[in-house]
């Protein structure tokens, strides 16, 4: 049991006082930004990333809290969808189908202590899977050569929309506008490509302030376009009344949750809110009859929230093994990775050993933690919950501006952060998804770089793209991941959104 | 109506052309142009794809989502107008002043009282000042208020 060592190395990292410590900051600042308005967990991790640069953290203590915090962003989410009817995120859709009903019966507390476990369950769950397929997936990965890498990314672009994503010609847009944007600057052959003699641009875009632009500012622009700066209704909690009874009641559904979530997690194309779908349709198969699903069935709360947390774990196992991250956050904490100047991909398995197991053993630290946390101190996440975005947004602003200001110093910076949230606002109003974007920014250089080394090797000949199976094998799953959205895509969001009706 | 993809596709296939155009445009790497990939051909191939997917979206456009026009449009481009600012100010004006007109102007204008609107700006400005300065030993600039620094 080579990975019992490792593991127990991780917790050796994980468990410092000051990593601990801001392990803990990282679960609370998390649960808050999955809970307030207008900060999804991808946008509250760009948030947080040059603040861990300017703290100064070592690579494992910023690794670690920015994971606390994308395992809290999962945690906060379903505040809103049980209180208010509101997913905090989409994964959270399917919490709101029966936990909603559950609050409105008076049972609010339960619901949210219900989901807290399941979230822990799915999470723990998950987390197993990890430490036992991840080390498989990088012995395995480091059999690829460029050819495979270069396909790899592209499945990474082709999938990253998923099987429920709706156009994805424009996840294409996306992705080449990505790529675009990570080609200006100097490349490897000391060409200055698209830098127009400015010398901001010599060392590229950084992505970072990419990342904040697009998510932090088009958001305060959405905002500002609904009028949503009221907030929302004061809401209050019942008092806590969970028998060890009722918690048994649930652990079936959250195991099973967690485990289905994970699997759709790690497989491209699938992601959380297919994790929590399936988890939901599933726990209404199995209970049959005897549930009173829609109507506030506690496992109807703990199935979808265990397939949740299950597949945010689920979905490190790429990101960690083959450095191709399935979601928009996980795509974040990729970029704190490379910012951290460590190559992600199988090699960081061991060449950055403590790095990786620290953060593993973190998130299982970090899963007890969270359970901790979000039982007690319930009450206060539902308080900030109605915290006007019209005070809260332009604080975040701020805290970007200053995020980004403290990486360089700079005001040009800013300017670039502030087009770049223009820009993302419009394409958000084109329904042109980001997230491929800022995929694009990150593989960019090492996608060039893995072309340029099959073509060093083949001479030139562009048939060894895809002259081994495997390579085969990827450019096939990447077609099939641009092509079945126009098939089962329609069909299978009929069938979400149904299920999202039956609530209402 | 279908305007907005068409439109937003026509530009991306003038961004592609000239983005392709650029490449053939490099200057040959030292030690001449032999090898296979050069700086140009990635940024080549991304022409190619980024051409035809905007073909698309002009041939298959999908419905528009309304633009925000009248007052909306003019909140939101005075919401721009003061990030600008914001970032021309924060070193001349200094962090806390800077942040106290920006922070506030954006809570006002999103629909908070002034008062209660600038002075959110105003605390928020000084506490962060003071987090970062103190606590985490990273220097804001002062600005206008650099006559503290003395004291």
């Amino acid at each position: 049991m080579e990975t019992l060592g490792f593991l127990m190395d991780g917790f050796g990292v994980a468990l410092q006082p000051h990593n601990l410590m801001f392990a803990l900051m990282g679960a609370f600042l998390g649960t808050l930004i999955g809970a307030l308005p207008g900060l999804g967990p991808a946008n509250g991790v760009a948030i947080l990333i040059p603040l861990a640069f300017t703290l100064g953290l070592a690579p494992e203590t910023a690794m670690i809290m920015l994971t606390s915090v994308y395992a809290g962003a999962m945690y906060g989410g379903r505040i809103s969808s049980i209180l208010l009817n509101i997913p905090g995120d989409e994964p959270a859709m399917m919490t709101c189908l029966d936990g909603y009903p559950m609050a409105q019966k008076g049972k609010a507390a339960e619901a949210l202590a219900i989901s807290a476990v399941a979230s822990f369950v799915g999470g723990l769950v998950a987390t197993v899977g990890l430490i036992l397929l991840a080390p498989l997936l990088a012995d395995f990965a480091l059999t690829f050569g460029p050819a495979e890498y270069f396909a790899l990314f592209l499945l990474a672009f082709a999938t990253l929309g998923g099987i429920t994503g709706k156009n994805p010609m424009k996840t294409v847009v996306a992705a080449c506008i990505g790529l675009m944007i990570a080609t200006v600057g100097i490349d490897s052959t000391g060409t200055q490509r698209y830098t127009f003699s400015v010398l901001e641009l010599y060392e590229g875009v950084d992505f970072i302030i990419a990342i904040v632009g697009l998510f932090a500012i088009s958001e305060l622009m959405f905002f500002i376009e609904e009028k949503a700066g009221g907030g929302k209704e004061k809401m209050t909690v019942n008092k806590l009344s969970l028998s060890w009874a009722d918690i048994r009641g649930i652990m079936p559904s959250s195991i099973r949750g967690g485990i289905l979530g994970f699997i759709a997690g790690v497989l491209p194309g699938a992601g959380a809110s297919l994790g929590s779908f399936i988890g939901y349709t599933l726990e209404k198969k199995v209970v049959g009859k005897k549930g009173y699903f829609g109507e506030g069935d506690p496992r109807g709360v703990a199935g979808p929230e265990a397939g949740n947390n299950g597949a945010s774990s689920g979905a490190l196992v790429p990101m960690l093994t083959l450095g191709v991250p399935g979601s928009g956050t996980t795509a974040v904490l990729l970029a704190l990775l490379i910012s951290l100047n460590i190559t992600p991909g199988p090699l960081m398995f061991t060449q950055n050993a403590d790095i990786v197991w620290g953060v593993i053993a973190a998130l299982l630290i970090g899963n007890f933690l969270l359970l901790l946390l979000n039982i007690p101190l319930v009450g206060i996440f539902v308080k900030l919950l109605s915290v006007p975005p019209m005070y809260l947004l332009p604080i975040v602003t701020m805290v970007a501006f200053v995020g980004i200001y403290s990486i360089s110093n700079t005001t040009f910076d800013l300017y670039f952060m502030v087009a770049f949230g223009v820009f993302g606002y419009v394409l958000r109003k084109l329904e042109i998804p980001l997230v491929p974007i800022i995929l694009g920014l990150l593989l960019g250089p090492e996608m060039e770089k893995n072309l340029r080394h099959a073509m060093e090797i083949s001479d030139g000949d562009w048939m060894v793209l895809w002259d081994s199976g495997l390579a085969i094998g990827l450019w096939v799953v990447a077609g099939l991941g641009l092509i079945l959205p126009y098939i089962v895509g329609p069909l299978l969001r009929r069938r979400m959104q149904a299920g999202g009706a039956q609530s209402d | 109506m279908t305007f907005n993809d068409r439109i937003f596709g026509v530009l991306m296939i003038v961004l592609a052309v000239a983005y392709g155009w650029g490449a053939t445009q490099f200057p040959e790497p030292f030690g001449g142009g032999a090898e296979a990939v050069g700086p140009e051909t990635f940024p080549l191939l991304l022409a190619v794809v980024l051409t035809l997917s905007s073909l698309y979206m002009i041939v298959r456009p999908d419905p528009d989502n309304a633009w925000p026009w009248s007052r909306t449009g003019v909140e939101l481009v005075i919401a721009v107008v003061v990030l600008v600012l914001y970032a021309m100010l924060l070193q001349p004006l200094g962090f806390i002043p800077s942040t106290l007109l920006a922070v506030g102007t954006l809570c006002w204008r999103m629909g908070a009282s002034p008062g209660k609107a600038y002075l959110t700006g105003g605390i928020a400005g000084v506490v962060v000042f003071l987090l970062f300065n103190f606590a985490l030993d990273l220097a804001l600039p002062l600005g206008l208020l650099e006559f503290l620094e003395a004291t």
